[in-house]
């Protein structure tokens, strides 16, 4: 075989393997702008013959996926937020404060988290969200959302503070600051890129949940998008452009962050799931 | 120094949220599973003990039976069919210079999505009428397939979507582990005359045997607890064929609520879990702990 061609070999492959995975998007991508179900029929695969703009604005007001969106978004964006800083007060003192052995020992409390697979506890969370009653709320997704944060950010974050150098603190102490003071004005900023990967982890986690999302809430204003948009094809189930349109609206936020962030989603999922 | 940070009530202040929160929706959920598991509770009448039934009971159980079968083929096809595609598909991006990180980025794409919107956007792709399968089948002047709709397809159906869905995370993994080999030990060997796909075969692929393990265990792990995509693409159907234990265990506990029951096939997923993980271990894992380069 000649050296140009065996070359070429794995890039043949390689391309083959990017079109199986994005050919899916282009086609939702442009059936989301035709006019309606015979036009996708009939071109399935070429680019719409006018692009329907309304379609989005049909699916983002008509049928509630501007509800649902903001629901997913503040409720990711609380609970990864909450889960990170209580992480992080909680590295700091496991890997700060003076109490060896009782840090030790909540450590690996925290950890048996990482063991169990997350739907076992369903029926248990059901029910305990039931006890509490904050079914149907979206308490009822918050609080697990942030609990389920705590194992792996806890173990991500006390890694990141143990390599910090103590002198910082030592002089700062010294100058008289207290130890919540050292937290937030000397550690919490120079943790700053393990609370970013820990918070886009989350984040991304509650932003995709679905089986909690799905039967702890049923009104369809507290929905989130993974369990908006099953309602959502569900009834729009013969209006193809406007189920892509869908799609589209949960699939973009997400492609864009990971747009600007590849690296660091990369390395903090595969680090999640590799310490797990 | 020493006040400052060892003042006791700072660091209940500082641990304390942690511990009640993880406590709350870890540890007691754990412990009332494990008393809800002995029980006939349905959520109305009052609970009785009714010791190990409920586990006799399920394995009894044809239609759990059947669940069990469904995630026995999740894990077959990902340890016999995925992960060989996985390590190929790995070895080729780190042989290549232009384009790695173009390969590495769009391979990894599907598994950052929400499970339920890849459900519903392959349910679109397998939909008989105008999917993208149906639009190729027509060309070839092919009948549709009713991919979803059918028993015999369905599950196939699912297990090609999740492959697509999780394929490049474990490729990103993987290549990782290979990019770490040191360079010079793939120079010695090309050097003495061995060609690319035996470097492949007979240093590489056992460089990284640990780092396959891994893999192989957080596919078996995510095969006995995949449930998202089995709901948002069938719900278990046509008529209970593609239900897995988990899917089969939340109907079980929401729609009949048989929580007792339930919880009882929750525990005996986590059971699976916990001895085909140590039953791996044991057989493969155990022999080569750690590579030295």
């Amino acid at each position: 075989m000649p050296a140009a061609l065996r070359k070429s070999v794995p890039h043949v492959v390689m391309m083959v393997y990017v079109v199986v995975i994005l050919v899916p998007f282009l086609f939702v991508l442009f059936s989301s702008f035709k006019a309606n179900n015979t036009e996708i029929a009939l071109h399935p695969f070429g680019l719409p013959k006018s692009w329907k703009f309304s379609n989005y604005q049909e699916a983002w007001v008509k049928a509630k996926i501007s509800v649902y969106f903001w629901n997913s978004l503040y409720l990711a964006a609380a609970a990864a937020a909450v889960g990170v800083l209580l992480s992080a007060a909680t590295a700091f003192a496991l890997t700060r404060m003076k109490f060896p052995k009782t840090s030790a020992a909540i450590y690996q409390f925290v950890l048996i988290g990482m063991l169990i697979p997350g739907n076992v506890l369903f029926i248990a969370q059901y029910l305990l969200v039931r006890n509490l009653h904050i079914l149907n709320t979206h308490w009822s997704l918050f609080l697990p959302y942030a609990a389920g944060a705590l194992p792996f950010s806890v173990l991500l974050i006390c890694a990141f503070m143990r390599a910090i150098p103590t002198e910082l603190e030592e002089a700062a102490v010294m100058d008289g600051m207290s130890a919540p003071g050292l937290f937030a004005r000397i550690i919490l900023p120079l943790t700053v890129p393990a609370l970013v990967t820990v918070f886009i982890v989350n984040f991304l986690g509650n932003w995709n949940e679905y089986l909690l999302a799905q039967f702890f809430i049923s009104k369809d204003a507290l929905r989130t998008l993974p369990t908006g948009m099953v309602q959502f094809r569900d009834a729009f189930q013969t209006n193809y452009a406007l189920v892509c349109t869908g799609i589209v609206f949960s699939v973009a936020p997400v492609a864009v962050l990971y747009g600007f962030l590849q690296r660091t989603i990369i390395e903090g999922l595969t680090a999640g799931s590799l310490k797990g | 120094m020493k006040t400052t940070l060892k003042n006791p009530y700072v660091y209940l202040g500082f641990v304390l949220p942690t511990i009640a929160l993880y406590f709350l929706f870890f540890i007691y959920p754990m412990l009332t599973s494990a008393v809800y598991g002995f029980t006939d509770w349905n959520g109305l009448d009052r609970r009785n003990f009714i010791g190990f039934d409920n586990f006799a009971n399920a394995f009894g159980d044809a239609d759990f039976q059947h669940s069990m079968y469904n995630n026995l083929y999740f894990i077959v096809f990902s340890v016999f069919v995925q992960i060989p595609l996985i390590v190929v598909f790995s070895l080729l991006i780190s042989g290549v210079k232009r384009l790695q990180g173009f390969y590495k980025t769009t391979v990894f794409l599907p598994s950052i999505l929400s499970t339920s919107v890849i459900g519903i956007l392959w349910g679109y792709i397998y939909n008989p009428d105008v999917g993208l399968i149906a639009s190729i089948l027509k060309i070839f002047g092919a009948e549709p397939i009713y991919w979803l709709g059918e028993s015999k397809w369905a599950m196939f159906a699912i297990l090609i979507t999740n492959a697509w869905q999780w394929m490049g995370f474990y490729i990103v993994l993987i290549l990782a582990a290979i990019l770490a080999i040191p360079k010079e030990i793939d120079e010695a060997a090309r050097i003495d005359g061995a060609s690319g796909a035996q470097r492949a075969w007979y240093l590489t692929v056992p460089l990284i045997r640990p780092v396959i393990n891994v893999v192989v265990m957080l596919s078996i792990a995510g095969a006995l607890r995949v449930v998202d995509i089995v709901l948002v693409m069938t719900d278990g159907g046509p008529a209970g064929a593609t239900d897995v234990m988990a899917s089969y265990m939340v109907s079980k506990a929401i729609k009949f609520g048989d929580y007792g029951y339930g919880t009882a096939l929750s525990i005996i997923i986590f059971a699976f879990a916990l001895l085909l993980t140590a039953l791996y271990q044991f057989a493969f894992a155990r022999r080569q702990e750690r590579v030295e380069y």
